[in-house]
């Protein structure tokens, strides 16, 4: 019995021991369970995430590599393209994968005979895994090499700066370099600005930026080129630039300077002109001249601003100015005593000088500086100069500098200035971008006063009607035009030649309310024919002329032949 | 039970299977598609930027001015000369013809009251 029970006690022993592991397996596979249901809770989960989140389809930002780096449109005040980016197609190869190197020699040549062929089978030689064959390709030689079917080479998108209004507008834009970099114009600038930042971080790569817009006006660029272009074959020149401002807000319209280049092929700038090298330079920004007697109109300026000449003074001018063994005489000599407006109209040095003399040669340098002469251009283009003043004047400098000889300005200084002079008397500076007369307002800094403004207005209206601006005045009749002849002899092996000139011509219209200032330069021009002559009058003046006929109705000025706009123009004390 | 159970299990585990692989290959067919999609839309982007730099080129005053050039004897056009501009005051009026006064005057009364004849007329006829 006690057997049995002690039996039976082990047999219950050895069940319990099964029992416990049979215990132990469930638990585990109960603890397995949990395991993978817990897991597919979770991948359930994570699928009902990823079904009901929303897939965003906005690629912007995505980044690309360098080769599709956008540049922003660049568009003149109406919106007329100026730069654009176009994808064009490059070729690359992947040597290592090339099978038949002649073959792939052989046939490309045929498509791209340009290509060196020891240059190309070198390339295509070799375990390089990219190397580039030929870039920006058109799109119909693309399909015609895919059609080749030459292993291992293919084809990418790259962006590709086109302009498409080639050379008209070359200085302004300047040009972009391979890797759409700006490498001058305004495209240096706008790199400068901050695109140079958002291209490294890749935000500015194969996605459209906000265009920029320019202060130009095409229609008046084109006018201004096709001008000039005109004006260099017809007085056989070497070279002819202008600037058109508006002297209200500073905008530059239009800035051409010949001979130019195609920003589509930036080395196309480089190239010589005529064999000179370095010909194709900005002469507006970045050129320095004697403005000859254009800058009479800031002597004139400031002498009538210093109230020390008024517009009703005579001055002498039977004899030269002498300074020790120089002296400085007329080139139409009157030999007789002249008043003021008559020194203007008949541009006489000895009334210049005289009036500058009153004025007294520290407040006329004094006056240089006010209008911006001594700083540098506030152009967004990189291509500036400075100008070449004296810090002090000697008498004989300051004498000289009064008719624009000595010194050497840039044309857009002297546009600004006399801008300054005529709009009432406030200097703005210049700019390329859109602004509005409110924003300019901001920026003004009044140089003479409104009244000294007038009479000059009066004298460069004068000179049109009387002086040597007739001609231009012929030509422009109705604009309400006027301004002032410069020319000046060039120096030639140190020596100022009478043969070589440089003519430039000053201008404003409509000029009861001037609203547009100009400067035209030519340089070294020639007679047009037999009848003419070789002063500014001539040829830049008449320049100004044709291109003022042809812009002045598309900028809303509409002509006007009543006599009472002229009258009304001349100062109280000369009526 | 239990073999029950692990058919139905396997029938399940099958057909999931095959249900995977059909998404699988779905999935790509349409990675496929928008690959090819892509490709489309790059190059009609591409072919969009060619045709607006063309648009861009032709309207270039530069590329218009040789234009005019070629047909400007025949069309006989000039650059604008400064008579060619009146004032709108120097518009002659229209020259006086045979007006039907009766009519005109009835037209001006009815507009004085307020009541627009052709709007009238327009009315009428719509219903």
């Amino acid at each position: 019995m006690i057997d049995i029970v002690r039996n039976r006690h082990q047999t219950i022993e050895i069940e319990g021991a099964k029992k416990a592991r049979g215990n132990r397996t469930k638990a585990r596979i109960y603890w397995a369970m949990a395991v993978f249901i817990l897991a597919f809770i979770v991948i359930s989960a994570r699928l009902v995430q990823l079904g009901s989140s929303e897939l965003s389809y906005n690629y912007t930002g995505v980044e690309r590599d360098l080769a599709t780096a956008s540049r922003p449109d660049i568009l003149d005040r109406n919106g007329q393209e100026m730069a654009i980016d176009i994808s064009v197609p490059s070729l690359f190869a992947e040597p290592r994968r090339i099978i038949d190197v002649e073959e792939a020699v052989y046939k490309l040549r045929q498509e791209l005979p340009q290509l060196n062929e020891e240059w190309l089978r070198d390339r295509l030689t070799g375990d390089k895994g990219f190397v580039w064959i030929a870039r920006e390709l058109t799109p119909k030689q693309q399909t015609r090499i895919l059609r080749l079917g030459i292993p291992g080479i293919d084809f990418r998108e790259e962006s590709k700066r086109f302009f498409p209004a080639t050379e008209t507008a070359a200085h302004i834009l300047g040009a972009v370099n391979r890797d759409n970099q700006g490498i001058a114009g305004i495209e240096k600038y706008i790199d400068g600005d901050d695109l140079a930042v958002l291209q490294e971080i890749g935000l500015a790569r194969g996605r459209k930026l906000e265009p920029i817009n320019l202060s130009i006006d095409m229609r008046i660029q084109h006018a201004m080129h096709a001008e000039l272009v005109d004006a260099i074959e017809r007085y056989d020149a070497i070279a002819a630039a202008g600037v058109l401002l508006n002297i209200k807000t500073g905008e530059i319209l239009s800035l051409v300077s010949l001979p130019d280049f195609d920003p589509n092929d930036p080395s196309s700038a480089l190239e010589p002109y005529n064999g000179v090298k370095g010909a194709r330079i900005n002469r507006i920004t970045a050129g320095t001249f004697e403005m000859g007697s254009t800058f009479k109109t800031i002597t004139f300026a400031a002498a009538l601003d210093s109230g020390k000449v008024n517009i009703t003074d005579e001055f002498d001018a039977t004899k030269g100015v002498k300074f020790g063994r120089f002296t400085i005489t007329d080139y139409h000599g009157k030999k007789r005593i002249l008043s003021v407006p008559e020194i203007f109209k008949y541009s006489s040095n000895i009334g210049t000088i005289r009036m500058m003399q009153a004025l007294g040669k520290e407040n006329y340098r004094a006056f240089l500086t006010k209008l911006g002469f001594d700083n540098a251009l506030p152009i967004e283009l990189p291509e500036t100069k400075m100008n070449t003043i004296a810090e002090n004047f000697s008498d004989v400098g300051a004498a000289t500098a009064s008719f624009g000889h000595g010194i050497t300005v840039t044309p857009l200084h002297l546009a600004s200035a006399v801008g300054a002079i005529i709009n009432g008397g406030n200097y703005v500076p210049s700019t390329l971008f859109v602004r509005s007369e409110e924003q300019a307002k901001q920026l003004y800094q009044r140089v003479i006063s409104s009244q000294t403004s007038a009479k000059v207005r009066y004298l460069m209206r004068l000179n049109a009607l009387e002086g040597s601006a007739r001609k231009a005045n012929k030509i422009a009749d109705g604009y309400r035009f006027g301004g002032k002849t410069g020319t000046a002899e060039k120096v030639i092996d140190k020596k100022y030649s009478s043969d070589f000139t440089f003519a430039a011509f000053v201008s404003a219209f409509p000029l009861e309310n001037p609203k547009y200032a100009m400067v035209i330069i030519i340089d070294e021009p020639k007679k047009e024919n037999e009848q003419s002559g070789t002063t500014a009058g001539w040829n830049a003046g008449m320049t100004s002329g044709r291109i003022v006929k042809r812009i002045a109705w598309l900028l809303g000025i509409k002509p006007d032949f009543d006599d009472s706009i002229d009258i009304n123009l001349v100062p109280i004390e000369l009526r | 039970m239990i073999r029950g159970l692990n058919i139905i299990l396997l029938i399940a585990c099958i057909s999931s299977l095959a249900g995977v692989y059909a998404i699988k290959y779905e999935t790509l067919e349409l990675a496929n598609q928008i690959a090819a999609l892509k490709k489309e839309g790059n190059s009609l982007n591409n072919d969009i930027s060619l045709l607006e730099a063309d648009w861009a080129y032709f309207n270039q005053p530069s590329y218009i001015e040789p234009v005019v050039r070629r047909h400007q004897e025949k069309l006989e056009l000039n650059i604008l000369n400064q008579d060619q501009f009146i004032n709108i005051n120097d518009i002659p009026m229209r020259v006086e013809e045979d007006l039907d006064d009766k009519a005109l005057t009835a037209l001006f009364e009815a507009l004085d009251r307020g009541i627009d004849p052709i709007a009238v007329l327009i009315e009428a006829n719509s219903q």
